[in-house]
């Protein structure tokens, strides 16, 4: 069991900045995944601490012990590789026992231990196979396994789902949740797939280019996001981001006039989820426009509409019908607008009231 | 690794059962493959052959068909075959002592190379800085290299310190010719293995050199084995090196063909070398029929990375 604390980690190759001024600290057992889309330094940040890659600077301390220079094996840390990395030769009995049998644990418990491990993954009935004969969910299972059959400080897990397809994503996803609740050992996991942050999470990291954008719990960070990078990745579909200028608190573009807001004239960006906009009698809503597509998703109706040269998302009631080119009015009361500086890109407050827990850091991409 | 290759072979073998017919196409690749059998294998079975024949039969100057139906050999020794080149040159000339001699130079040569290059292939595999090219690139230019540009070379020197003529300075010598192609073989072949296999071990509690030791070599030993039958054939074949560097007591089995065949005054002397030409020929198809399976996947293991 043990706290991790990243102080001001950072790695560089050459000139190139793969992670800049990496600061946190993770508490015991918790939950840290971090998010971001390919090469914003996510699995750097996940090796450093693995031991595989040398931090350029700063600290990492495990359990309240500083390991920069520790070898990997002297970390205790257990790592789920994208790939799995399982070993070809050895069956997966003895795939899961290796970690055992390399630290010297005392051969008599061997047993008890996988066992007990490949029955938290299901795999009781393929010990004797080897890896080849396994089908890629199951090899994933065969990785969970060798990673907590020893009971480590810290488990890593480098986008363990992402080689799976979409079904038994959902269903391993849910395995790793309920695992990670049963084990309660700090979990550090990389994904760049905003819904896994946002299920398994108890707190989300959500990195850009190596920076670090923001750190919260799923909520804070679906509810308030702090720059329209943040804004635009979490969330199904992503958040509608409208540019559109203020004037007497009335946010312009065309199709769009929000009332009620109160920013400084000016040049913004306004955003708001599809799902918390609705329908609004005809002429009644904020935005009035054209319907450019209407997709059944069964649950609901999603509209797109293209308004101030983006299309623009609204979840509408599942029975709604119309046609493309149909006029529909959109409800977009400014209580459920998030704005951002038209420049920066940062969050302003001024629409919903933003949150910042203790551990929130904004740094804005310049 | 074996069931892939297995399936590979097994498939097209009974599909081609299946749908055998005797098209004008397949006559003719029958007839070239035909043609090709009897060029390439006609002078191993021909040498065969003669080795059970007196001389004057197997190099006769009045009738070829001599040397099939062996009229000398009848009237020298009573019987169609004879063992007598077999028995002058195991013998007589003790041919047992370059057998030895060239199982320790080949034994050596490939457990060093090996070694080295095992070691060596895995450290530039895994290495990402930019002199590992280089070092490669060394290694290609030395490999392309003819060898007898390195024995005259060394000549002067081992004269000097007087080290010439020994087993040990032979093996040395084949060693440092085989090095760059074991170590561009087996470093294709660590490409080959992904690198996170090292890392989870390295995770899993090994250093690195147990990481190398339990992980990657079980996974590497068909890469292993094929390398290592490389360097047992050019240190087994070798004629360049061993007949410059080792004195006439201390020879290995080509050499020591070569001086049969050097002394032909005197007659009888060819037989030997013909039949030690059987008898070093031999352990070869044992060998390859034994490991033909990992000959051909290190071979094209190592052509597609290569």
């Amino acid at each position: 069991m043990a706290e991790v604390t990243l102080k001001n980690v950072g790695k560089r190759w050459g000139s190139f900045v793969g992670v800049d001024n990496f600061d946190l600290t993770i508490a015991d057992k918790e939950f840290l995944v971090l998010l971001g889309p390919s090469g914003c330094g996510k699995t750097t940040t996940m090796r450093m601490i693995a031991g595989l890659e040398n931090a350029s600077e700063g600290d990492i301390l495990i359990g309240g012990k500083r390991v920069n220079d520790m070898e990997p094996k002297d970390r205790d840390v257990a790592m789920v590789f994208q790939s799995y990395a399982l070993y070809p030769n050895m069956t997966v009995y003895d795939n899961i026992r290796f970690p055992l049998k390399v630290r010297g644990v005392d051969s008599s418990t061997h047993d008890e231990k996988v066992r007990r491990a490949s029955a938290m993954v299901e795999l009781d009935d393929f010990l004797h196979r080897k890896p080849s004969e396994l089908s890629g969910g199951q090899r994933q299972r065969v990785a969970l396994a060798r990673a907590i059959v020893r009971e480590p400080n810290v488990f890593l897990m480098d986008e363990p789902l992402s080689n799976l397809d979409a079904k038994l994503r959902v269903s391993t996803r849910a395995q790793i949740k309920n695992l990670s609740h049963e084990l309660a050992v700090t979990t550090i996991y990389v994904t760049h797939d905003q819904i896994e942050a946002m299920t398994l999470a108890d707190r989300v990291v959500v990195m850009k280019n190596g920076v670090v954008q923001q750190i919260g719990s799923p909520t804070e960070i679906y509810d308030n996001p702090v720059n329209i990078f943040v804004a635009s990745f979490i969330g199904s579909p992503a958040m509608n981001l409208i540019d559109g200028h203020v004037q007497d608190g009335t946010f312009r573009a065309s199709h769009v006039e929000i009332p009620g807001l109160s920013v400084p004239d000016g040049p913004l960006t306004l955003g708001f989820r599809a799902e918390d906009s609705g329908i609004a009698a005809p002429g009644q809503g904020q935005i009035n426009a054209p319907i450019y597509t209407l997709e059944l998703l069964g649950d609901a109706t999603m509209i797109s509409v293209r308004v101030g040269g983006v299309l623009v998302s609204v979840k509408a009631d599942k029975n709604f019908r119309a046609e493309i080119d149909d006029m529909v009015s959109i409800s977009v009361p400014q209580e459920i607008c998030h704005l951002f500086d038209g420049q920066t890109g940062v969050r302003i407050e001024g629409g919903s009231p933003a949150f910042h827990g203790p551990d929130s850091r904004c740094s804005s991409p310049v | 690794m074996t069931t892939k290759s297995q399936s590979r072979i097994a498939v097209p073998a009974v599909s081609g059962k299946a749908r055998f017919r005797l098209s004008p196409f397949t006559v003719i690749s029958l007839a070239l493959v035909a043609l090709w059998l009897i060029v390439a294998a006609f002078p191993f079975l021909w040498t065969f052959w003669g080795s059970f024949k007196v001389q004057s039969d197997f190099f006769s100057k009045v009738d070829w068909q001599n040397a099939i139906y062996g009229v000398n050999t009848i009237k020298e020794t009573g019987s169609p075959f004879t063992l007598a080149g077999y028995y002058g040159a195991w013998v007589d000339e003790a041919f047992w002592r370059n057998v030895i001699n060239s199982g320790i130079v080949v034994f050596f040569t490939v457990i060093i190379s090996l070694t080295i290059g095992t070691l060596g292939g895995y450290a530039l595999a895994r290495s990402g800085r930019r002199y590992a090219f280089w070092l490669l690139m060394a290694a290609l230019a030395f490999r392309a290299m003819p060898h007898i540009t390195l024995v005259s070379g060394y000549m002067l020197p081992f004269f000097e310190w007087n080290i010439w003529g020994i087993l040990p300075t032979t093996i040395i010598v084949l060693v440092a010719i085989n090095q760059p192609f074991t170590l561009w073989m087996l470093h294709s072949f660590f490409l080959n293995i992904p690198k996170d296999m090292d890392e989870s071990a390295m995770v899993d509690g090994c250093t690195r050199f147990q990481a190398f030791r339990h992980v990657i070599i079980p996974v590497m030993w068909p890469g292993v084995i094929t390398t290592g039958l490389f360097s047992f054939l050019l240190a087994y074949n070798d004629f360049a090196v061993t007949a410059m560097l080792l004195s006439s007591e201390n020879e290995t089995i080509i050499p020591a063909i070569n001086s049969f065949l050097g002394t032909t005054q005197v007659e009888g002397k060819v037989m030997y070398a013909v039949a030690a030409v059987v008898s070093a020929t031999a352990p070869l198809f044992v060998l390859i029929l034994l490991f033909q399976r990992q000959i051909v996947s290190g071979l094209t293991a190592g052509a597609v990375k290569g």
